[in-house]
């Protein structure tokens, strides 16, 4: 059943272009709602047996012969999984009427449940190799799709984002290459276990530095962002919300804190400078951000700022901050890919994203308009809403440790968040109506649907966020909490 | 010893095509036959790991994305090769085979043998047997290429049409 999550959305995409020659619209869309459907189902199944036992290894044989593959699936990556699925869902949900813009569903499903098998497998292997394998899966999947309108900017901000993303892609090979020369395995209990036992703190020093560089590049943290407000802009809405609700997380963040906490081990040292590079994340590109009369590139840049949010969290070390790191990346998760999504709403309907040529339409598309409020508040943190919660987690967390100075400047921050998310409310949805937006309606179904759900999200989660704090985001903190002896563990 | 040999012409054979030529597909490709050949000598000197990671890396993905790239950015199918790389590539393969001829025996002999690496096995069982989720993950880098080209060659194909 684990193995699905690599194999099924492999297969599918496969077969996509093919199934496209038949049906091009209904099968399509139908096969890659199931697909993704299947896979929530699948990650909410695995919740009990996962956190009933801790972990679990598994390797399959290949019609009777041995072969290695292997996985292991821990409260950290299952949570992981399951926010990849449920964004994703909504994501094909809201592409089954926005796809009419562009058409060729079939070759942009495929692209799309590649990055997502991409991203599935990153989460899922325990080998250094593998794990720069599926991020390649899932980058190569990412520039084709950033370039799918195939217009000049499309093309332009594709080119930029594999230069950089390749460039990120060399300095964590670079690092595997010395870590595999160090201890002569790949696998993450085999190199955590061989670290242990080495005195190679220089060398070690390097390959985190090249790990920090690689993985912040992915993540696109302060200063290494300048891919992140092109690419993001430029691919079509439901893909920004792709890359900005998972890609960034998956192949930035995970990946980095799973190999620090997990592999390395988390030190004084390696907590203060993340915290750092966080800190300064969030400040400068919120500044950033204010400064934009473009809505996806507003966006772009509050992505930016709210990894450096948990980033902070998850170097903190502390099982809160980390719980607080964890909570924040599903929240931004879900309210990021609601105001992308929304932003192609916004397009759909008007034919522009400029924040200058818009105003009052709240009156005329409340769906949209009252969603995005949602998802802008919850980013902001703003109560009830969930984004809220895992922010107040991640200062309290900050003070609990005594960084008070990093406590004022999240605080400070989300100050200037809500700023700029009330700018985006102000100009595009209140005031006077423009009389070129007498006559428009509101966004198709489907996109309206996708948006509700995930406002939706944004709201229980902060309401219930007792209850799904304590069952759901501890458990995965803990695995991450638990450092070294997690990987251990892992089979035993 | 003969395999060696023929490994190593291989090897340079293909790295100087990929130089020499200029449709970059067909440069491409021969730098991905090269690195084939050296993912061999690295496997037949002890090191398969080695071997198996220039062989998935550099002759599988780098090359896809190689072709994709050329894919998207040229224009015209056909390229005139150069006629002074017509001329000049035989005469260099025929100085470095007889160069090879001379010298590499008695050099290869010189060269003290190589201690056995940390992994054993065959190739085989290399890549099927330790390293499999590495083709997993090839298969969708490939599939990813593959299917890159697709969605984004279909535009050019509707304003030809038009």
């Amino acid at each position: 059943m684990v193995f699905s999550f690599i194999f099924l959305p492999l297969v599918i995409a496969a077969c996509l272009p093919l199934i496209g020659k038949i049906s091009k619209k209904v099968i399509p869309d139908v096969l890659t709602n199931a697909t993704l459907g299947f896979l929530l189902i699948n990650s909410i199944l695995l919740i009990k047996p996962i956190f009933s036992r801790g972990s679990l290894l598994q390797n399959i044989n290949w019609f009777g012969e041995n072969v290695n593959l292997q996985i292991a699936l821990d409260g950290f990556n299952l949570f992981m999984l399951f926010t990849i699925s449920l964004v994703s869902l909504c994501i094909t949900l809201f592409s089954i009427d926005y796809l009419k813009h562009y058409g060729h569903q079939a070759n942009f499903y495929a692209l799309l449940l590649v990055m997502v098998a991409g991203m599935n497998g990153l989460v899922l292997v325990p080998d250094l190799f593998s794990v720069y394998l599926f991020l390649e899966v899932a980058a190569v999947a990412s520039y084709a799709l950033v370039a799918f309108g195939l217009g000049p900017e499309e093309l332009e901000a594709s080119f930029k984002y594999l230069m950089l993303s390749v460039v990120a892609s060399a300095f964590v090979l670079l690092s595997i290459t010395v870590i595999f020369g160090l201890t002569g395995s790949l696998s993450f209990q085999a190199v955590a276990r061989g670290l242990q036992d080495l005195n190679a703190g220089p060398v070690l020093g390097v390959c985190l530095a090249f790990f920090i560089m690689g993985f912040g590049l992915k993540a696109a943290l302060v200063p290494f962002h300048a891919w992140l407000p092109d690419a993001h802009p430029s691919a079509p809405a439901p893909i920004s919300a792709m890359l900005s609700g998972l890609l960034i997380k998956v192949s930035g963040v995970y990946a980095l804190f799973r190999i620090v906490y997990s592999v390395v081990g988390m030190t004084p040292a390696l907590s203060r400078v993340l915290m750092a590079m966080g800190a300064i994340s969030i400040v400068v590109a919120a500044l950033l951000a204010l400064g934009h009369n473009d809505i996806k590139r507003m966006l772009a840049y509050s992505s930016i700022s709210q990894v450096g949010y948990i980033i902070l969290g998850l170097a903190i070390g502390t099982p809160l901050g980390i719980a607080g790191g964890l909570f924040h990346l599903f929240n931004h998760a879900v309210a990021k890919g609601l105001l992308f999504l929304n932003s192609g709403s916004i397009q759909h309907i008007t034919g522009t994203r400029n924040l200058n040529e818009l105003g009052g339409l709240g009156k005329k598309v409340p769906i949209t308009a009252g969603t995005n409020l949602v998802g802008a508040l919850s980013i902001a943190g703003v109560p009830p809403l969930a984004g809220f919660w895992s922010k107040l987690i991640i200062i309290i967390a900050l003070v609990q440790a005594n960084h008070f100075g990093y406590a004022l400047v999240a605080i400070l921050a989300s100050i200037l968040t809500l700023w700029y998310y009330l700018l985006i409310q102000r100009k595009a949805f209140f005031g006077p109506l423009n009389d070129r937006w007498q006559q428009i309606k509101e966004a198709p179904f489907w996109m309206n649907a996708a948006n509700i759900i995930l406002a939706l999200l944004c709201l229980l989660v902060g309401i219930f966020f007792s209850p799904i704090f304590k069952t759901w985001i501890a458990p995965a903190a803990d695995a991450l909490a638990r450092g070294v002896q997690q990987v251990l563990m892992w089979g035993i | 010893m003969v395999i060696q040999i023929l490994l190593l012409s291989g090897l340079v054979l293909f790295s100087i095509l990929a130089i020499l030529l200029k449709d970059l597909l067909k440069a491409a490709l021969s730098l991905a036959v090269a690195s084939l050949f050296l993912g061999i000598i690295f496997f037949r000197l002890g090191a398969p790991y080695a071997g198996v990671f220039e062989i998935s890396v550099v002759a599988g993905l780098i090359t896809v994305l190689f072709a994709l790239t050329v894919a998207l950015t040229r224009k015209d199918s056909e390229v005139q090769e150069a006629r002074l790389t017509k001329l000049v590539f035989p005469l260099f393969f025929v100085i470095f085979l007889i160069i090879d001829g001379l010298v590499m025996k008695g050099l290869l002999q010189q060269v003290p043998a190589l201690p056995a690496g940390p992994e054993t096995g065959t190739f085989g069982e290399v890549l099927w047997k330790a390293r499999t989720f590495d083709l997993v993950a090839q298969l969708g880098v490939i599939l990813a290429g593959v299917l890159a080209v697709l969605a984004l060659f279909r535009k050019k194909e509707e304003d030809k049409d038009e």
